[in-house]
């Protein structure tokens, strides 16, 4: 029997699934990597941990589930989280830890380009908002903040493409990750010479830009042997989480949009037409040379309400979040929509799409003496999705979306997805049982070995089984509030620079 | 319980205690200069108010302490009230000697029932950095009290109670800090706090019961709560960090094979070779090769 790996290198765990070739998911294991904070804007990752921890799971998964049934491995597909950075020297050796995606070290580079007529060319070439997300400002930051290390640098990798050097020797890096980098030219497929100047490189200093569906060398042989795969396993160096999970949702055309509330969140479409917005509010993605997917991202996921559970919820047991979680929701459930107009805003971690205000914070609005502890609950989760909504209305004005699917471990719990298709008034699609992301590797890698003709064939083969109708009376209720979210997010901006600032000090 | 101070080398109740410095109550009905100053000593401290309100100085911060409140100070720390003032009240104290280490680290003292394990974790747990109050722990006052009337009474047996007693005051205490520090809501930062112990012991041979005490759970909840949020067991973690610090370590020219063994926690550089090689394919002076070259 023959079968397919995918290899999703996430910011909390790095997660292997294990597909037969009609996509039945035979095993799935994770493993645990933590981030550090050593300072407070930091967030970096250990390179090394993940590459063992990776080796690790993916051990464990051959051997308890794949070689006692005689799995023959025909595909291993990689995907990770977008902008992370990682330097490394003539040896390949990491120079320090990697930085993530959450890291805001770039605060002031991001800052000072986004003001500037430079920025708005470099985002127009590169559809990567200018955020210290971006790794092109992270390494802006190094050659300002450290210039000895900056010196020494050999090359600037992302996560995987450290993980793929040490599995095959190779520097690679596929369109997806590069393009949501802020250093390649989206339009050309080839790096910007504007943001290679700014960030002070070389396109030598980069891995190597391939397609999404590259085979990279081959596995080195002593991890052929300690993994006891042969040696013509295909490594793929897949895509990112992010197009990744669209594609595993079978979207593949205009009129549909992705929803993916994890802790963090994001709503995209797909085109082949790069999204221009002239307020820099989205990114646009490469999924490959011609398919574009474009959106916008919160901060402001299923973490809120896992904060707020952990604050307000009543633990019957240590450390039971899920339950305690599970209980605030029914307690939700008991409130009318609109929670009897009481508004919360979300922003506890300051938000990305589609206001871009690192200041914002999180607020409760409008509360009377009637309102309960059910209230409170009910209004975290609607803020959190009125956010979600917002980065889609805002979409919808370069978008038709007629319809959504959704997924991520918040999205698809159903007391979220009904309010997404409330708020919304669409009906949304959802898959549960597994990831959206593994399942878009699974596609990706059936497609490269010809069970299916193209992407789009592969994509239209998803069938999202379960559906959430909207209702039209709580829709109503909803977007009545939702006007005032809205008009409160961008009115406080200057109240939340302030209490910002006096949070700094 | 009436006022009293017993001294290690003056009270005849402490002839079987050697390890017991001092231990009293007092009852302070008019504020005293120059009755508490701060100082240091070598021995570890508990202290219990039972009545009024008090300004303590430990380690250069303040802190006030009510009725019901602990104060705990650790061998080698400042303590006292920063203008030598006793305030008026009532509290309990006891003074033990214990014994450090070349690391800094409590030994665990011959007299205590404790095995290696508990007690190397409970004076994990009270070195951490936290603070050394604890509120409303009304416990502590009952096992001291507990402690003085054996003392006093001597009835059969009370040498062992007294001993036991003690031990029950650490159990107490450091189980009152865990639970302070993990209020069992937070796993992620818990796991988080965890790891960080552990990758600043990486050399100490960790059992699961240690690492649970830390986090204040049992050890079969704590096997259950790791294995679902880091997918793998406690120990299979530990090795996890272990070769990934290992790896970084190989990447140094002039750290010998022995030495990045046992720094990282291996018995010796036959295990550390072992576990090395069966997880990534390479010996680790291969892959010491491949990275850093022959040079």
């Amino acid at each position: 029997m023959e079968c397919i790996i995918t290899i999703e290198l996430g910011t909390n765990a790095v997660r292997v699934y294990a597909f037969d070739l009609n996509g039945n998911i035979i095993g799935s294991l994770k493993g645990y990597c933590p981030t550090f904070h050593s300072e407070p804007d930091y967030s970096e990752q250990d390179p090394d941990q993940i590459f063992i921890t990776m080796l690790y799971v993916l051990k464990n998964l051959l051997n308890e589930v794949l070689h006692p049934k005689k799995y023959k491995v025909l595909c291993i597909c990689f995907s990770s989280s977008m902008h992370s950075v990682l330097a490394v020297d003539k040896r390949g050796n990491p120079m320090g830890k990697a930085i993530t995606w959450a890291d805001n070290r770039a605060n002031k580079e991001a800052a000072k380009l986004k003001n500037s007529t430079l920025g708005k060319k470099i985002y127009s070439a590169t559809g990567t908002p200018l955020h210290p997300m971006s790794p092109l400002t992270k390494i802006a930051w190094i050659k300002n903040n450290e210039k000895e290390k900056f010196k020494q640098v050999s090359k600037f990798l992302s996560l995987k493409a450290y993980i793929l050097q040490q599995l095959t020797g190779e520097y690679v890096i596929d369109y997806s990750i590069a393009s949501a980098t802020g250093l390649l030219n989206i339009h050309k497929i080839k790096w910007e010479p504007e943001s290679l100047k700014f960030a002070g490189i070389t396109a030598a200093m980069l891995p190597d830009l391939v397609p999404v569906d590259t085979k990279v060398g081959k596995l080195n042989k002593a991890y052929q042997a300690s993994l006891g795969l042969s040696a013509d396993t295909k490594i793929l160096v897949g895509s990112s989480d992010g197009c990744m999970a669209v594609l595993g949702d079978g979207v593949n055309g205009e009129g549909v949009a992705t929803i993916t509330v994890e802790d963090s969140g994001a709503v995209r479409v797909v085109s082949d037409k790069v999204m221009q917005d002239d307020k820099q509010r989205f990114f646009n993605y490469l999924l490959t040379e011609n398919k574009y997917i474009s959106g916008g991202p919160t901060n402001n996921g299923g973490v809120i309400f896992e904060w707020f559970t952990r604050q307000f919820g009543d633990f019957k047991n240590p450390f039971d979040l899920e339950h305690t979680m599970l209980e605030l929701i029914n307690d939700a459930s008991k409130v009318p929509a609109g929670s009897d107009g009481l508004i919360f805003l979300p922003y506890l971690l300051g938000e990305r799409a589609p206001i871009w205000n690192p200041n914002a914070r999180g607020v409760f609005f409008g509360i009377n003496i009637k309102h309960e502890k059910s209230h409170f609950v009910r209004s975290a989760i609607e803020g959190i999705l009125y956010e979600i909504y917002s980065i889609g209305k805002t979409l919808e004005e370069h978008r038709t979306i007629n319809s959504l699917s959704i997924n991520g471990s918040f999205g698809t719990l159903p007391f979220f997805t009904q309010m997404v298709a409330d708020i919304y008034n669409k009906p949304v699609r959802l898959r549960q049982n597994y990831q959206s992301v593994s399942y878009g590797s699974y596609l990706l890698s059936a497609t490269e070995m010809g069970i299916y003709k193209s992407l789009d064939e592969a994509a239209k083969t998803v069938v999202l089984p379960d559906l959430a109708t909207p209702d039209k009376q709580n829709n109503k209720m909803y977007l009545k509030y939702f006007k005032i979210f809205e008009r409160l997010s961008t009115k406080l901006a200057s109240e939340f620079a302030d209490i910002a600032a006096l949070q700094h000090q | 319980m009436n006022q009293f101070v017993l001294c290690h080398n003056t009270a005849s109740e402490l002839r079987l205690f050697p390890h017991i410095i001092e231990i009293g109550v007092i009852k302070n009905p008019a504020i005293r200069l120059n009755g508490f100053p701060c100082e240091i000593d070598r021995c570890l401290k508990l202290y219990y108010i039972q009545e009024g309100k008090f300004e303590w100085c430990i380690n250069d911060r303040s802190y006030t302490l009510f009725p019901g409140d602990v104060a705990l100070i650790l061998p080698g720390t400042e303590f006292g009230n920063e203008s030598n003032v006793l305030e008026i009240g009532c509290f309990s104290w006891i003074h033990l000697q214990v014994g450090k280490n070349e690391k800094g680290e409590l030994e665990n003292p011959a007299w205590s029932s404790l095995s290696d394990t508990e007690s190397y974790a409970i004076n994990k747990i009270l070195q951490s950095d936290h603070t050394p109050i604890l509120q409303k722990f009304t416990d502590a006052g009952v096992i001291l009290k507990g402690i003085q009337t054996e003392l006093f009474k001597q009835e059969i047996g009370f040498q062992a109670r007294v001993n036991h007693l003690i031990d029950e005051i650490f159990i107490q205490v450091s189980r009152q800090f865990t639970r302070m520090s993990n209020p069992g809501r937070d796993f992620p930062k818990t796991f988080m706090k965890l790891e960080q112990e552990l990758r600043q012991n990486l050399s100490h041979q960790w059992t699961v019961e240690e690492m649970a005490a830390l986090v204040g759970l049992g050890t079969t909840l704590f096997n259950e709560k790791v294995k679902s949020y880091s997918g793998f067991s406690p120990l299979n973690y530990l090795i996890n960090i272990r070769i990934s610090e290992a790896i970084k370590l190989l990447k140094i020219p002039n750290i010998s094979l022995t030495d990045i063994a046992l720094d990282t926690g291996f018995y010796s550089s036959q295990h550390f070779s072992t576990t090395f090689k069966k997880l990534t394919g390479y010996t680790p002076s291969e892959f010491r090769k491949n990275h850093i070259g022959t040079n």
